[in-house]
């Protein structure tokens, strides 16, 4: 059986888009929601999702190969608008920019900051709909796909959306940590957000393999090569326990207890948060199975 | 303009790989590259048992999601119902390749875009069949118009109902097969 035709840069590009427009989603939401006291996290989730997709894209890009040996042929990306990937390149190619415009606002850095500062409003609704676009459309991306029955379910934009909120909120957690270590208090506000993305994760997760179990001979398949066939202990532990499960427990106490909670223990709440949504995305991709057609 | 299409005939087939060298043939293709590829089958338990080889090949879909998911408009069908690539503007991305239910498309490293069966549509065009149907030794292959109900493969597919694999993957293929 012919091996998946993606590898490593498209999991990685999955992973970072996700992550960087759900960095955009949560500085958009502090600054919003909690200017005053929230302005690290903010400052970080907005420096962070400009650069994390645009690493991600720029792996989109090197995973081609006549495209990438004659990047002129890239200019034919948006030929065919029935295409995903059509409709990628315009989202991308729309929401990197705007997004390190945001960030440069919100840190005031250099001129086009202060100018841009004025339109800070408008910049957080259109990034915020083109971030949302960016984390839906890498789930969309392989949901379309009925060459992988398993990925062919709308349940995977969903999937894919909730794993770009948790890998999102824990790089801009991180990254206020990093700016500024006295936040750390601050942050176990945001553990909430945590506790609520991993529950719709968990929960979708879930959903996700109980329908494959039962939709199709080889969406079936690709569901029991997670839960009981060769990708099964990555799965369990880097997942279900590593990914979900003990940063969940972590956030829930990290709530409750109010700063209380050791530094590394909040910031290492959230690394996992990271392990476990580029472990998803691989798995996803390695669990992949065409129709059995003869 | 006619709609070509390839009938099958499963129980004719020996296994002998002479379309698959054919096609290497005709294309350049090394040695670790192929259009099309024979999967061998058991059917039934000892001692009523038989071994079926099913030649497989792109399926020239009517609705090919190849075509569909490519983003540059490479993919396309031609009037023949032939479903090529455009080797100027394909970028090798590899979508059309995880699209392909029957996971008949390659990637040509070499050249950096995604490579397929093309039905040998440069000897079609002067009148002839493509190298596989030609080359097999004990007649596996029909090559022909689909829209011509008169044409063998339209008889042949008419008389033996042969059916398209995984029809119900709703991608309207053009490769026909007897298997039984």
């Amino acid at each position: 059986m012919p091996e998946s035709a993606w590898g490593w840069l498209i999991i990685t590009y999955l992973f970072l888009a996700g992550a960087g427009a759900g960095a955009f989603i949560s500085a958009v939401a502090c600054d919003l929601l909690a200017p005053d006291w929230s302005r690290s996290l903010a400052r970080a989730g907005s420096l962070a999702a400009g650069p994390l997709v645009a690493i991600g894209t720029a792996c989109l890009v090197l995973d081609l190969e006549a495209g990438l040996w004659e990047p002129w042929r890239q200019i034919y990306l948006v030929g065919n608008l029935r295409s995903m990937i059509a409709w990628g390149v315009i989202i991308l190619s729309v929401f990197i920019p705007i997004a390190f415009i945001y960030a440069a606002a919100l840190n005031e850095i250099t001129f086009v900051g202060r100018i841009a500062k004025k339109y800070l409003l408008h910049l957080e609704i259109v990034g915020s709909v083109l971030a949302v676009a960016t984390a839906g459309y890498t789930g969309v991306l392989i949901a379309v796909i009925n060459g992988v029955p398993f990925w062919n379910t709308s349940l995977m934009p969903v999937l894919f959306m909730a794993s770009a909120m948790s890998t999102g909120l824990a790089v801009a957690m991180i990254g206020a940590a990093i700016i500024d270590i006295r936040t750390i208090k601050t942050l176990s506000n945001f553990a909430l957000g945590h506790v609520i993305f991993l529950a719709v994760e968990g929960l979708v997760l879930g959903l996700l393999i109980f329908i494959s179990l039962t939709r199709s001979a080889e969406a079936a398949a690709s569901a029991q090569t997670l839960i009981s066939g060769n990708l099964s202990p990555y799965f369990w532990s880097l997942v279900v326990v590593v990914g979900i499960l003990i940063p969940f427990v972590l956030s829930i106490v990290e709530y409750y207890e109010y700063g209380e909670m050791p530094k590394y223990l909040v910031v290492g709440a959230d690394l996992l948060v990271l392990v476990g949504g580029m472990s998803l995305r691989a798995l996803i991709i390695y669990s992949g199975q065409p129709p059995q057609i003869v | 303009m006619p709609r070509y299409g390839i009938a099958i005939d499963t129980t004719k087939c020996i296994g002998c790989h002479a379309c698959r060298v054919a096609c290497q043939n005709q294309n350049d293709l090394p040695v670790h590259e192929e259009f099309n590829r024979i999967v061998e089958r058991e059917r039934g338990v000892f001692p009523s048992f038989s071994k079926e080889f099913v030649p497989l090949q792109c399926n020239h879909c009517k609705d090919a999601p190849c075509e569909r998911v490519c983003p540059t408009g490479a993919t396309y069908t031609s009037d023949e119902g032939v479903v090529l690539v455009n080797t100027k503007t394909c970028v090798g991305c590899k979508y059309c390749i995880e699209a392909c239910p029957y996971k008949m498309r390659t990637m040509d490293h070499g050249k950096g875009i995604v490579v397929k069966c093309r039905m040998c549509i440069e000897l079609v065009r002067e009148g002839g069949t493509p190298a596989c149907v030609s080359t097999c030794p004990t007649q596996v292959r029909i090559f022909g118009d689909l829209d011509d109900p008169t044409s063998e493969i339209s008889r042949f597919i008419a008389e033996h109902r042969a059916q398209p694999l995984r029809a119900d993957l709703n991608t309207g293929p053009r490769i026909y097969y007897k298997r039984s």
